[in-house]
């Protein structure tokens, strides 16, 4: 992604947020714009690797491609952090605490589905112990396809996370970010989006995620999820009767 | 896989066990834990190796059929095939070597902890308790390991529902 604006250079980013003075040692911004300038560039990442796109991202993050050029710096502590990065298979067992620290990152957060296996669970999808798709219980702003994706892929990436925030803090909208295809059953959980998704699925997910503790195992044993309303009952059509089958 | 000579002597001469094979002999639950002690004990095979389980569902059998001119297959219950490896070190000139064993467990029995004779048994045990739910006598934590803690059902099993939802998750 370059610089498409003339007269402006790209080894200085700052100029495209502020207008220099002539002949004056001055620049003219609006502290919007400098504020903008500063989230967009300063995006601490959680890295949820649990598979190999965690070792893409590890090369991402190391010298040869180093993401820190954009201002990411990788951090252990979600509470610290503005982007999560999932990256790799998310299984059952794991999903609720992906969702307890995703849960602790402060406001504003990002995230972004790295690899095939967090977009859908890609050929993992249909084992019993696999989630098709993080989607399904946290919300994506930025899908990255691959498998795994280069750290090329991650980057361009960033790059697109950077102009959905800018575009959010001038207020603009953005269309969410089409989901990448990749032929595959729909998921018994409707995806966030999804017209079919009913708050019931928010609930329990959030309940079963509190359930976590922190030490290993869960809090509470046996704990009653809310469940789905059943579907409503429609009345049966009045069967013709059939003599022949008395 | 050929058996040391030492170990063969051992098993015949004091458990009785007459046929070996590729996999190893085929001992019963009752003299896993004296053969275990005496091969950990005496023979050296001090680093345990694996324990691997695998269900076997109910096969009924089959009569004699004299038109065709097949012969009768006996049934199998519905069990589980415990089988155990282990492993010593070189020693002089004696290279290192390995020695399996195996057993069957009926469905609803319990087999013999080996975790108190070699600790490395002790989480093995456990994940084959996970997935394919061969419950170990004796067991110091028998809980699971792999899967969550409020899954139902042992993944491994022939008789598992594969497409089994597991709520909110998936």
């Amino acid at each position: 992604m370059g610089n498409d604006k003339p007269n402006q250079s790209f080894e200085r980013p700052l100029f495209d947020y502020m207008e220099k003075m002539p002949g004056a040692d001055i620049a003219l911004t609006t502290s919007e714009k400098l504020l903008s300038w500063g989230s967009e560039n300063s995006l601490w990442v959680f890295p949820m690797a649990t598979s190999c796109c965690g070792i893409e991202f590890m090369a991402a993050a190391c010298g040869r491609f180093d993401l820190d050029r954009i201002g990411t710096v990788a951090r252990g502590t979600p509470r610290q952090c503005d982007v999560m990065v999932i990256a790799g298979t998310i299984t059952v067992k794991m999903a609720p605490r992906v969702k307890k620290l995703w849960d602790m990152m402060p406001e504003p957060k990002w995230a972004i589905a790295m690899g095939s296996c967090a977009i859908s669970g890609d050929f993992y999808r249909n084992i019993y112990s696999v989630v098709p798709g993080v989607d399904t219980f946290m919300p994506v702003d930025v899908y990255v396809p691959g498998c795994p994706p280069n750290p090329d892929h991650l980057m361009e990436g960033f790059r697109r996370l950077q102009d959905k925030i800018r575009a959010k803090r001038n207020g603009e909208w953005t269309e969410p970010e089409t989901r990448p295809v990749m032929g595959m059953q729909m998921p018994s959980i409707p995806r966030y989006g999804s017209p079919d998704r009913h708050e019931v699925y928010d609930e329990a997910q959030l309940m079963a995620a509190m359930n976590i503790d922190p030490d290993g195992g869960l809090l509470k044993e046996g704990v009653e999820l809310p469940q789905l309303p059943p579907p409503p009952v429609e009345e049966p059509a009045e069967a013709d009767a059939d003599p022949g089958d008395t | 896989m050929s058996w040391a000579a030492d170990v063969t002597a051992l098993c015949s001469e004091r458990f009785g066990i007459e046929e070996f094979g590729a996999e190893g002999p085929l001992v019963s639950r009752e003299q896993l834990v004296d053969l275990a002690t005496a091969l950990k004990n005496e023979l050296d095979y001090i680093y345990f190796v694996y324990v691997v389980s695998v269900h076997y569902p109910e096969e009924a059998a089959i009569p004699a059929d004299e038109e065709k001119g097949t012969e009768a297959v006996p049934g199998k219950p519905d069990c589980t095939l415990v089988h155990w490896r282990v492993r010593r070190m070189p020693d002089g000139e004696r290279p290192t070597d390995t020695f399996a064993f195996r057993c069957f467990v009926p469905t609803g029995e319990t087999c013999p902890s080996l975790s108190k004779v070699w600790t490395g048994a002790d989480w093995q045990e456990r994940e084959q308790f996970d997935l394919v739910g061969t419950v170990f006598e004796d067991h110091p934590d028998l809980r699971r390991i792999m899967m969550p803690e409020d899954w139902v059902g042992h993944p491994l099993r022939r008789d598992y529902a594969i497409e089994t939802q597991h709520f909110p998750w998936r």
